[in-house]
Parts: C-alpha cells; sequence; structure tokens
C-alpha cells in the first residue's frame, strides 16, 4: 500500500507527526477518543477472547493471517490500551495481555487495520456484539491524525475537499455528463427525461454517488427514469456529487466535514427530503453518523431503494428474463436497516430472485469495502473477495448479479475478472428499474 | 490468619466487587455515544430492545449462530455457574429444605438439593475443563490466549473443584455453622470461620475471585449489557424531532479527538 507523503497530507490539512512522536501521540489521541466514546471502551474491555469471530470473517478466512481475525485484529489496539488505561495491564503486562506501544505494532496497524472491510460481520457473530469495525473506524482515525494514511485515500481527500466528491468531477464536468446521459434516455425512450443539476426550490435533493456519472451510468438513468415517472421536482447538488463519506473510512473529521456539505446543499436548495443513492458506506454515513456530526437535520432523509420501493405500485414494469441474485452490501443490511426493499424492486423487475447463502444481515462483504480499493493492494482484495466468489459460484447460473453499492460495483467485478465469473451482467437495483421501466406515451 | 480470612477478607471482597463493578460501569456509561451503532435488525420499542437483549443472555443466540461446539460448552457452563450461585443461596438458607416448599420431606429435599447441586457441579467442572481445552487445541486460539485467560479458567476450577469435594468425600461439613457464619458476614456481626480447611479454601477462593472480577475479562458480564444496549438503540429519525434537538448527544457527540 502507498502512503501518503507529508507535503499532500498538509494539502488535506493534516500533519505528519514525526516517528519519534508517532507512538505518544496515537495515546494521547486513544486517551481522548476512549472518554469520548464509550464504543471504544466497552468494546476494548468486554473481549473474552472466545474464538468466535474467526470462522465469520471473510478477511480471515480468504488471507488466512493471524492478525486478520478479527479478535486478533482488536487485539493490535486493545494490548495497548491494556497496558495504558487499565490498572490490571499496568501491573500485570504481558501476563494479562498489555504490551507497550511501539513501532512495530504501528506498522501492524497500517497493514492490517487497511485489511478489515468494516463489515461488521464479527458483530453479528460476537456473544456481545463487540464490532471491530468500529475499532477499525478508530484505528484509522488515529493513524490519520498521526499523518499515516494510504495514498489513496488521500487522494480522495483531496478531490472532496475541492469539488464535494470522490472523482473531483468540477461542475462543468456534471453538467456535460448530465446532458450527455439526458439525450442518451432521449434516444431510448423518446422522452425529455431531466438529470437536473443544482435546480433551486426542488423538493427532492438527489445525492448519487459520483461514479454514477462515469462508471455506473446505469444507476443514474435508473433514478431519473424513476423521479420522471413519479412527476417530482428534484435536483442533485453539484456540491455534493457524492453519497459516499470516505471520512468515515479513516478520519471522523473528514467525515465531520463532509456530511456538513450535505445538510448545506439540503438548505441552498430549498429541498425537503433528502435520497441517498446507491453507495453503502455513504448511506451508514448519512442515517448514522449525521445527527452525531453535525447535530439536527432538518430534512426527511431515505435511501434510493426505499423510496423506490415505497413508490413501487406508481411504476410500470416489463419483467425482465432474467434470473438474479443479489448481494447484500453491508452497510445496508447490518448497518443500515435496508434488506427487502431491494428484493422487492428486483421481483418487480426481473423473473427470477435466487438468494445466496448466507444473505441479509448474515452476508459476506464483497472485500472491497471500508474503501479497500486501491490498485497496488488488488492481491489482498482478490484474497478478501474469495468468500464472494464462491458464495456466487454456489447459486448457479445467473443472467444479473446485483450489487447496489458503488464499491461493491468497483470491487466485484475485478474479482470476477480474476476467477473467471464473467458470464453474467453486474450492476445496481436501480439499474434493473431502469432497464424494465415502461413508459406511458 | 483465620481471622483475617474469616472475619476481614470476605469485607473486603465484597467492597472491592461491588465498588469496582460500579466504577466500571459509570466510567463506561460517563462516556458518550455520539453516533448511533445500531447493528440490524435492530428492535423499534423499549420493550423490544430488552427482550432482543434477555433473550441473548438467556440463549447465547450469536454463539449458537456461530459454533455450535463452542455454544454449548459455554452455555452449560454460564447455565452450571447460574444454578450453583442459586442453590447455594437457597440450599443454605434452607438447610437443603427448599424442596419441600415443593411437598417434598425433608429428606427427599436434602437428596435432591444435593442432586442437582452434584449435576451442576459436573458439568461446570466439565464445561471448564472443554473451555480450558478448547483455548489450548484451536490455532488461533492458542495464539490470542494470554496466561490471564488460562488464569481465569483455573481459578473457576479451583472454586469448583474444592466445592464438589465437600460435596463428593465424606467429609463431615457442618451446614449450619456454616450458615450461621454465614449470617455473621452479612448481618455484620462477623463471627469465627468454621475450622474446616476444605471450607476456607473454598471460601477464600470466592473472595479472591470477587476481588479479581471488577479488573479482568470477568467485567464481560456488565460489558455484555452496556455494549448490547449501544448496538441495539433505536436508528435515528429525520427530520429530527424537535423534542431531541437539545439532546446530550448534540452537545457532546461532534466532538471528535
Amino acid at each position: 500500500m502507498y502512503v501518503a507523503k507529508p507535503a499532500e497530507l498538509e494539502a488535506i490539512g493534516l500533519t505528519y507527526s514525526s516517528e519519534s512522536a508517532q507512538t505518544n501521540r496515537a495515546l494521547k489521541i486513544m486517551s481522548e477518543l476512549r472518554t469520548s466514546m464509550r464504543s471504544l471502551m466497552v468494546m476494548l474491555e468486554t473481549c473474552v477472547k472466545c474464538g468466535n469471530c474467526a470462522q465469520q470473517c471473510h478477511s480471515y478466512l480468504g488471507t488466512e493471517d493471524y492478525n486478520n481475525f478479527p479478535a486478533a485484529r482488536a487485539e493490535l489496539m486493545r494490548r495497548i490500551y491494556k497496558k495504558h488505561f487499565t490498572w490490571s495491564g499496568r501491573i500485570f503486562g504481558s501476563f494479562v495481555g498489555a504490551e507497550e506501544f511501539d513501532e512495530e505494532t504501528l506498522g501492524k496497524w497500517l497493514t492490517y487495520f487497511y485489511q478489515c472491510n468494516e463489515c461488521r460481520r464479527c458483530a453479528r457473530f460476537c456473544p456481545f456484539g463487540i464490532d471491530t469495525a468500529e475499532i477499525t473506524i478508530m484505528a484509522r482515525h488515529i493513524l490519520s491524525e498521526l499523518g499515516i494514511l494510504p495514498r489513496f485515500m488521500q487522494g480522495i481527500a483531496l478531490n472532496m475537499q475541492k469539488t464535494g466528491n470522490n472523482m473531483g468531477i468540477p461542475q462543468p464536468a456534471t453538467l456535460d455528463s448530465a446532458q450527455f446521459m439526458e439525450d442518451e434516455m432521449r434516444e431510448e425512450t423518446g422522452l425529455d427525461i431531466k438529470i437536473p443539476i443544482d435546480k433551486p426550490n426542488s423538493d427532492i435533493l438527489y445525492i448519487p454517488s459520483s461514479a454514477d456519472f462515469f462508471t455506473n451510468v446505469d444507476t443514474m438513468l435508473g433514478v431519473a427514469k424513476m423521479f420522471h415517472v413519479l412527476g417530482v421536482n428534484w435536483t442533485i447538488p453539484s456540491t455534493v456529487l457524492e453519497a459516499a463519506n470516505f471520512g468515515l473510512l479513516f478520519n471522523l473529521q473528514v467525515m465531520r466535514t463532509h456530511n456538513l456539505r450535505l445538510k448545506q446543499a439540503a438548505k441552498d436548495l430549498g429541498a425537503k427530503l433528502v435520497v441517498q443513492g446507491e453507495c453503502g458506506h455513504g448511506w451508514r454515513a448519512a442515517k448514522m453518523y449525521t445527527e452525531g456530526c453535525n447535530g439536527a437535520f432538518p430534512f426527511e432523509l431515505v435511501h434510493v431503494l426505499e423510496y423506490c420501493a415505497a413508490h413501487l405500485d406508481r411504476l410500470r414494469f416489463k419483467r425482465l428474463p432474467w434470473r438474479v441474485t443479489l448481494h447484500d452490501p453491508c452497510n445496508y443490511s447490518r448497518a443500515g436497516g435496508i434488506v427487502e426493499q431491494p428484493r422487492k424492486i428486483i421481483r418487480a423487475c426481473v423473473e427470477e430472485l435466487v438468494e445466496m447463502t448466507p444473505n441479509r444481515e448474515d452476508n459476506f462483504c464483497c472485500g472491497g469495502g471500508s474503501g479497500i480499493l486501491m490498485d497496488e493492494m488488488m492481491d489482498i482484495r482478490l484474497k478478501l473477495g474469495r468468500k464472494k466468489v464462491e458464495q456466487i459460484q454456489a447459486v448457479g447460473d445467473i443472467d444479473y448479479l446485483a450489487i447496489p453499492c458503488s464499491i461493491c460495483k468497483a470491487q466485484i467485478p475485478a474479482v470476477m475478472k480474476h476467477y473467471g465469473l464473467e458470464k453474467f451482467e453486474m450492476g445496481g437495483v436501480m439499474d434493473l428499474v431502469g432497464k424494465a421501466m415502461v413508459f406511458d406515451q | 490468619m483465620l481471622f483475617f480470612l474469616g472475619q476481614i477478607f470476605p469485607y473486603i471482597a465484597i467492597i472491592v466487587f461491588l465498588t469496582g463493578m460500579t466504577w466500571r460501569v459509570l466510567i463506561w456509561l460517563k462516556a458518550p455515544v455520539p453516533f448511533q451503532l445500531t447493528l440490524f435488525p435492530a428492535p423499534q420499542t423499549f420493550a423490544g430492545r430488552v427482550r432482543v437483549i434477555g433473550w441473548e443472555i438467556l440463549s447465547f443466540k450469536s454463539l449458537w449462530r456461530g459454533d455450535r461446539t463452542l455454544w454449548l460448552w459455554a452455555w452449560l457452563m454460564h447455565g452450571s455457574l447460574v444454578l450453583i450461585i442459586g442453590g447455594h443461596i437457597v440450599g443454605i438458607y434452607t438447610l437443603t429444605r427448599q424442596f419441600t416448599l415443593i411437598g417434598l420431606s425433608p429428606a427427599a429435599s436434602s437428596a435432591w438439593s444435593a442432586g442437582f447441586g452434584i449435576a451442576a457441579g459436573i458439568i461446570c467442572f466439565l464445561s471448564l475443563m472443554v473451555l480450558f481445552y478448547r483455548r489450548t487445541a484451536i490455532t488461533e486460539l492458542k495464539r490470542l490466549s494470554d496466561p490471564v485467560d488460562y488464569f481465569d479458567l483455573l481459578l473457576l476450577l479451583a472454586i469448583v473443584i474444592s466445592g464438589m469435594h465437600m460435596r463428593l468425600t465424606s467429609l463431615n461439613i457442618d451446614l449450619p455453622a456454616i450458615r450461621f457464619y454465614l449470617a455473621g458476614i452479612l448481618t455484620l456481626h462477623p463471627i469465627p470461620i468454621p475450622r474446616t480447611w476444605i471450607f476456607v479454601s473454598h471460601f477464600t477462593l470466592v473472595n479472591i475471585l470477587l476481588l479479581y472480577f471488577p479488573f479482568s475479562k470477568l467485567v464481560h458480564a456488565a460489558g455484555f449489557v452496556v455494549n448490547r444496549a449501544m448496538v441495539t438503540e433505536k436508528p435515528p429519525i429525520y427530520p429530527t424531532p424537535a423534542s431531541r434537538v437539545g439532546e446530550a448527544r448534540f452537545k457532546q457527540g461532534g466532538r471528535i479527538e
């Protein structure tokens, strides 16, 4: 993994701590976090090391690396925590598993906290509900505060800062792209379906994933067609052309700043309802973190799949003759409460929906979760995705794999290509809506 | 020495246990939960939350869905422990006459009490042994375990073994005397401890456990509830209801770092 250079860090408002100061600074931040986040304290102090999480973690199953076993991953932080913040650790040291923080451990933090997909599957199987994702979030936050950050994340943070989206799309390019998509829909349907950008006095603010403007265009088309048929007054803000919030994946301050953009855009464009596009962690960040980040949020907030499922009876479809399976993005199922809506939509759009096993809240992560999409980590990503491949293989022949999350959409095709499973199409759930929709002329 | 073990140490142990546990939990509760960490599917009401957490305590559902072998032994260990603790309370209080309440004769009641006690003791012993063996037999678990993880199991085993020793050997354990002694402790009028070495050992080991409890991973008993309460919290509602705007979450929650 490539790490950001000090000058690159400064560009996104982070500073690099000299190597000798790193561990001390990390302890200082950890001390502040433990009193401001109950989760960190309780989750670090409650584990009994029963080992139930080992066989539930796709990262451990895929890499077979001890440090990717959730309890062992958490232990990378827990041992230091014990040494500095518990009586037993201070007195009995290694007998109770307490350890001094050294550079070697810090190196392991960078490696292994960036091999956790923050999928929360371990929390589902932990008798106490200990969430390793929470510990990973804290560890990555601490690392970034020390100036230790993957270059990939730095690049995205810089784009977010400049343009409000991960891909660094400026407003003129957004308008161009929207125009292009409108033309495409006109050609396909003969209808004047709009993708309005920055339209004042809109009732609905739609927050797409920026990738929907370039790589996952079909998702955007599906959404535009739906809004057209429903006849609603909607717009996309060019200032927040991004449902994703990578801050959650490396620095909580960055998360807060991006989250504020959402609130500001809704206020500026006069929206009453904010609809989040197909992005997994972005949905979690918006739904679960908005209140805590920036206080009261005076708008209604729903996911596009919730919105579509709720308005399904007003849409007409010609069912596609496909056998489709659905991959539940972790941040929808375990962390966001969206489980039945995509199923309802898919059943309306295609002839057969077949479930993979396990599914819903027990589903395995795609292996790209928490933004592990760096090209240089492809070897690891393939291992992290192995469990997903096995699951998909087990459902037999399919025509379409529904992966309604931008990270899944970036990860799964790459993994499938490697394992030679490319006989079917892959894409979002809203893509299906767009493809199966019938218009009243 | 017996004066210390019998009339002073029990008070130290119980005070450390109670204040230690209260202190641990209060420190946790003092820290804010700035973001809802809801793990779905999540209950929508307070009653639902209590039901979900209660069922998890009773059934160890998460373990069941993961590793059935671990579930079996962990459940048996905790279940038998509950039975043993309950048995101690009613058995000693009623001098093993507890089952006369359901119509048994005093002799039959004592026999039942002994039967349940022995069964629970053996199950607890076996499950602790299995959990110990499991820690050494599974590669990743062995690597994860620190000496203290074995120590905890050994301490519990020592308590179970000393207790079972009193049950299963023909030692003359004078239950009324023990009851009298314990009543003295509880009413703050401590009297000398019965001079039976096995009872003194058993009782002292229990006091060591109590003393050790708040500083060990045994706090998972409290951590369970606090953590489960956190991950079953109701997700936020948007737009934020006016009644919630003044909540602590908004004042403290945004404070990051």
